[in-house]
């Protein structure tokens, strides 16, 4: 523990003139959650925002799966979509701004204008049936420029899926064999930042990040011994990520930490924390984050109660 | 057994089952329960889902995984669990018992979860124990301490990853009145053997 903590004093010290680029500061009690409700309610843990700025986060409620936010915080509606979407994006592409959701509980993943209305479905039956083992346990997607769909079978066997912008499929890399190894590839994610764009994979069990192109071809790994990856997000060159056991970093595109953000004293990984052991600036189990327009950070965490932390940048 | 001493635990609130949710994670983890003894003995129960954890496929991983889970500082060496005690090892579902209730999986009651623990059990040499996570390890491990002696007390927790020391734990080392009993109880038996052996010798001298 002692080594990883000073590896990351390390770290920081010499990207001191990165991190002097870029600082955050909490923003206590952001989120105004739905009204009669003192917390958000259960969540799994993802969140997004749109082009307009409003906030989408998920819960773990029938029907009622996605909550949607303002700018400032303030609960606006609910989308009535499943109870298990287990990670999602917002993406523009050609037929405009879609919430694409791996979800969890019913192998499959949906893609959905903003007003939660479902205009295409990936069934379980579109994957290979070789892949699917003992049942998918699809945990996110992404959309790469050319429409293309990545899919992950994160608590699964750790398969990336590739589906065409129509949803069928076109080809699958990762695993838990070679050359990747993946163990519980929480998420994955398009990385814009480069050209071109590359696969970034939350390789959760590893405790490490890893870039690939997006034909799964390996590049080199971003990150090891991290308290274990599970989500993010980019704006400009920067990448924020949520770290269950307890962390929230971010990264620029040399692969330098530049901030770290809300640790827990102590490495954690249970949804179970109660509201009265929150800490205002503490994460508990970071499982979800993004940026917003502005690249202040958004992260969400698993946790039964429901739980979102803000950190504006400061400019 | 163990079901109804469960029931018990929870009947005496030392445990609450919190609200579940539905579409919750497998435990990703190995959970390792660590009942503090009298007398200075430890008992310690590792625990792995292969039912419900991502990163155990099955039956042969999870036995795999509890070969050499975390190992016991002694000094500056570190001790496999395999030199303390030979493992015990069973099967079975229940994670009620060997996971504290903050940490039980959220689907424990909807999802069907595989179980197999490991339990060593050995008289410690030093007043506290501290076990270490050797580094390149896959599985992270929730220490969480039971005191026997104290079963309403909520369980210590903490979340070791690769290369992580857990903290110093006390155990019930004996006070020093019983220890002094023990060292005196052993001299007496030793000078009354050493008595005997000398007696014994002596005649034989003499009968020769």
């Amino acid at each position: 523990m002692s080594n990883r903590i000073l590896s990351l004093l390390s770290v920081i010290a010499l990207s001191g003139s990165a991190a002097a680029e870029v600082a955050y500061e909490f923003v206590p009690n952001f989120i105004t959650p739905p009204p009669g409700k003192e917390t958000i309610g259960n969540g799994h843990g993802e969140i997004a925002v749109d082009s307009s700025g409003n906030i989408y986060v998920s819960v773990q409620e029938a029907n009622a799966g996605i909550q949607v936010y303002g700018k400032d915080g303030k609960f606006i509606k609910a989308l009535a979509l499943p109870q298990s979407l287990h990670g999602f994006v917002i993406r523009k592409h050609g037929d405009g701004e879609h919430l694409y959701a791996a979800v969890l509980g019913e192998q499959k993943v949906i893609k959905c204008s903003l007003d939660g209305t479902v205009v295409m479905t990936i069934p379980t039956s579109e994957f290979p049936g070789d892949k699917i083992g003992k049942g998918l346990k699809l945990t996110n997607c992404d959309v790469a420029p050319n429409g293309d769909i990545y899919v992950v079978d994160g608590y699964g066997q750790s398969h990336i899926f590739v589906f065409s912008a129509e949803g069928k499929f076109k080809s699958v890399f990762g695993g838990p064999g070679e050359p990747l190894k993946l163990a519980n590839a929480h998420k994955v994610f398009i990385d814009r930042r480069f050209e071109p764009a590359r696969v970034m994979i939350c390789d959760r069990g590893h405790k490490r990040m890893l870039h690939t192109q997006l034909d799964g071809t390996f590049i080199g790994e971003i990150a090891t011994e991290m308290r274990n990856p599970s989500s993010a997000s980019f704006h400009g060159d920067l990448m924020c990520v949520a770290e269950i056991a307890g962390n929230v970093s971010v990264w620029d595109k040399d692969n330098k930490r530049v901030a770290d953000l809300g640790t827990s004293p102590k490495p954690t990984n249970t949804p179970g924390i109660e509201p009265k052991d929150w800490q205002q600036g503490v994460v508990t189990s970071p499982h979800g984050i993004t940026f917003d327009n502005d690249g202040n950070i958004l992260e969400t965490e698993w946790n039964k109660w429901g739980r979102v932390l803000r950190w504006n940048l400061k400019k | 057994m163990r079901f109804a001493r469960s029931i018990f635990i929870l009947a005496a609130g030392g445990a609450i089952l919190d609200p579940l949710c539905v579409f919750g994670h497998g435990a990703e983890f190995l959970s390792a329960k660590l009942t503090l003894l009298p007398e200075a003995e430890v008992l310690l129960e590792i625990t792995a889902d292969y039912g419900g954890n991502p990163l155990i496929a099955d039956e042969a991983v999870a036995k795999e995984a509890l070969m050499d889970p975390v190992r016991l500082m002694r000094g500056e060496s570190l001790v496999p669990l395999a030199e303390l005690s030979a493992a015990n090892i069973t099967q079975h579902d229940n994670w009620a018992e060997f996971a504290p209730a903050l940490y039980l999986p959220s689907d424990a009651e909807t999802q069907a979860h595989t179980l197999i623990t490991a339990a060593w059990r050995w008289r410690s040499s030093e007043p506290e124990i501290v076990f270490e996570m050797p580094k390149g390890k896959l599985h992270d491990v929730l220490l969480w301490t039971r005191d026997q002696t104290n079963p309403d007390a909520p369980p210590k927790w903490m979340l070791l990853l690769a290369g992580d020391r857990s903290k110093a734990i006390s155990i019930h080392w004996p006070p020093w009145w019983q220890r002094w009993q023990m060292v005196m109880a052993s001299s007496v038996v030793v000078l009354a053997l050493g008595y005997f052996v000398s007696r014994n010798f002596t005649l034989r001298q003499r009968t020769l």
